[in-house]
């Protein structure tokens, strides 16, 4: 096994091949297993924090209970992806708490503030449907055996998390005034946050072996479509603007936005009166990572030295 | 802070197939089954049980983690 090339190894997994072990990948199927892995381990982290820090707005004990069971599925769901990444030879402990906050993969957005209900909502309705979108994407597609069963968990549950968003983006809209204009408000940043979030069109995408290894099946372009489907008349549905519509020559959606497009994460608005920029520009500003970069990063990370150092005895400077 | 690698294994109602559903890294087996129990809670599990990854002993493969090759953690 150790013997063939990437090109068999390739051709190996489109006739359907499972892999189980670490030790029949290639590689560069390991390699690339490990991209993915830690991108969806390091997503699934940063909504905790995200996600935490927004249930204070929960508007009652019901809710607290709602949101802090939905940062406890994804607490749950990036142990599971920081476990995986162990068996193909990664140390969850390094990835977790030996890293800088801009070391971390997760998408710009989760980088972003919820600064009220209707932030947290529209993050389980919009994130949490793209989060389902790639990795239900991923269940059906991948040849990697461990992660397709344990993406059952995940997917139920995002399921859960995904309608919690859902029936409370329905509940603030319609009824109307203050609280469908701040659903409205959310909508704004987060609607353009996801579609940025699936990444460079499929014309500019660079090679990168997930489809050759079937590490996913649909491409960002195809993801993108998948997400707006669902989402789109969802908002359409519920009054809220969103910028994007249904094509019937193509039977696609087209943005009505300039994209790519920049961000001021201070004043949580897409610049849209600045036209396109470029994806150099967008690379660079996620490289950046966003205003809550290190505060949730930290939240994650702060006791650990400590109670180590209690467990283990040694005394703490 | 060593934990290791805890196999868990779960079936769903009296009469369904024992199945592997995923993992726990754990300090010690107490703890093992009190995260497997929160982590796995997607369903009302029938019976639910954990085990020691070093424990698995395999039968017929010489790769994969359950020959103690990959993913101990320790």
């Amino acid at each position: 096994m150790g013997l063939s090339t990437e090109d068999d190894f390739k051709q190996k997994i489109q006739d359907g091949y499972i892999v189980e072990s670490r030790e029949e990948m290639t590689e560069g199927y390991r390699k690339a297993l490990i991209v993915q892995l830690t991108v969806q381990a390091d997503t699934e982290l940063m909504s905790a924090p995200a996600y935490w820090m927004a249930a204070r707005y929960a508007p009652s004990t019901n809710t607290q209970v709602s949101a802090h069971a939905i940062i406890q599925d994804e607490l749950a769901h990036a142990n599971i992806a920081y476990r995986l990444l162990e068996d193909v030879g990664e140390s969850k402990e390094q990835l977790v708490y030996g890293r800088q906050p801009h070391e971390f993969k997760h998408p710009y957005g989760f980088d972003q503030p919820l600064d009220n209900w209707a932030d947290l909502v529209v993050a389980n309705g919009f994130f949490d449907r793209a989060g389902i979108t790639l990795l239900s994407d991923v269940y059906q597609n991948t040849s990697y055996g461990p992660l397709k069963r344990a993406l059952v968990k995940v997917d139920m549950e995002e399921t859960f998390h995904l309608r919690h968003g859902e029936v409370w983006m329905r509940r603030l809209a319609r009824a109307g005034g203050e609280a469908k204009e701040i659903v409205q408000r959310s909508v704004d940043w987060m609607f353009p946050m996801t579609i940025e979030w699936f990444g460079l069109p499929d014309d500019l995408k660079r090679h990168s072996g997930q489809l050759e290894y079937k590490l996913k099946g649909l491409s960002n372009d195809q993801l993108r479509q998948v997400w707006m489907s669902s989402t789109v008349p969802l908002c359409e549905g519920l009054g809220l603007d969103v910028p994007a519509h249904f094509d019937s020559e193509t039977e696609g959606y087209v943005l009505d936005y300039p994209f790519p497009c920049e961000y001021d994460d201070a004043e949580k608005r897409w610049v849209f009166e600045d036209g396109e920029t470029t994806w150099d520009a967008v690379f660079k500003r996620w490289k950046g990572r966003g205003p809550m970069n290190e505060i949730y990063v930290e939240s994650i990370q702060r006791s650990r030295g400590d109670v180590k150092g209690w467990l283990e005895g040694k005394p703490q400077a | 802070m060593l934990e290791r690698v805890y196999d868990v294994f779960a079936r769903k109602h009296r009469g369904d197939q024992l199945a592997h559903i995923g993992y726990v890294d754990a300090l010690d087996d107490e703890m093992a089954r009190v995260y497997a129990w929160k982590t796995y809670d997607e369903e009302h599990w029938f019976e639910m049980c954990v085990i020691r990854r070093t424990a698995i002993i395999p039968v017929n493969r010489q790769d994969g983690p359950f020959t103690g090759l990959t993913g101990e953690g320790e």
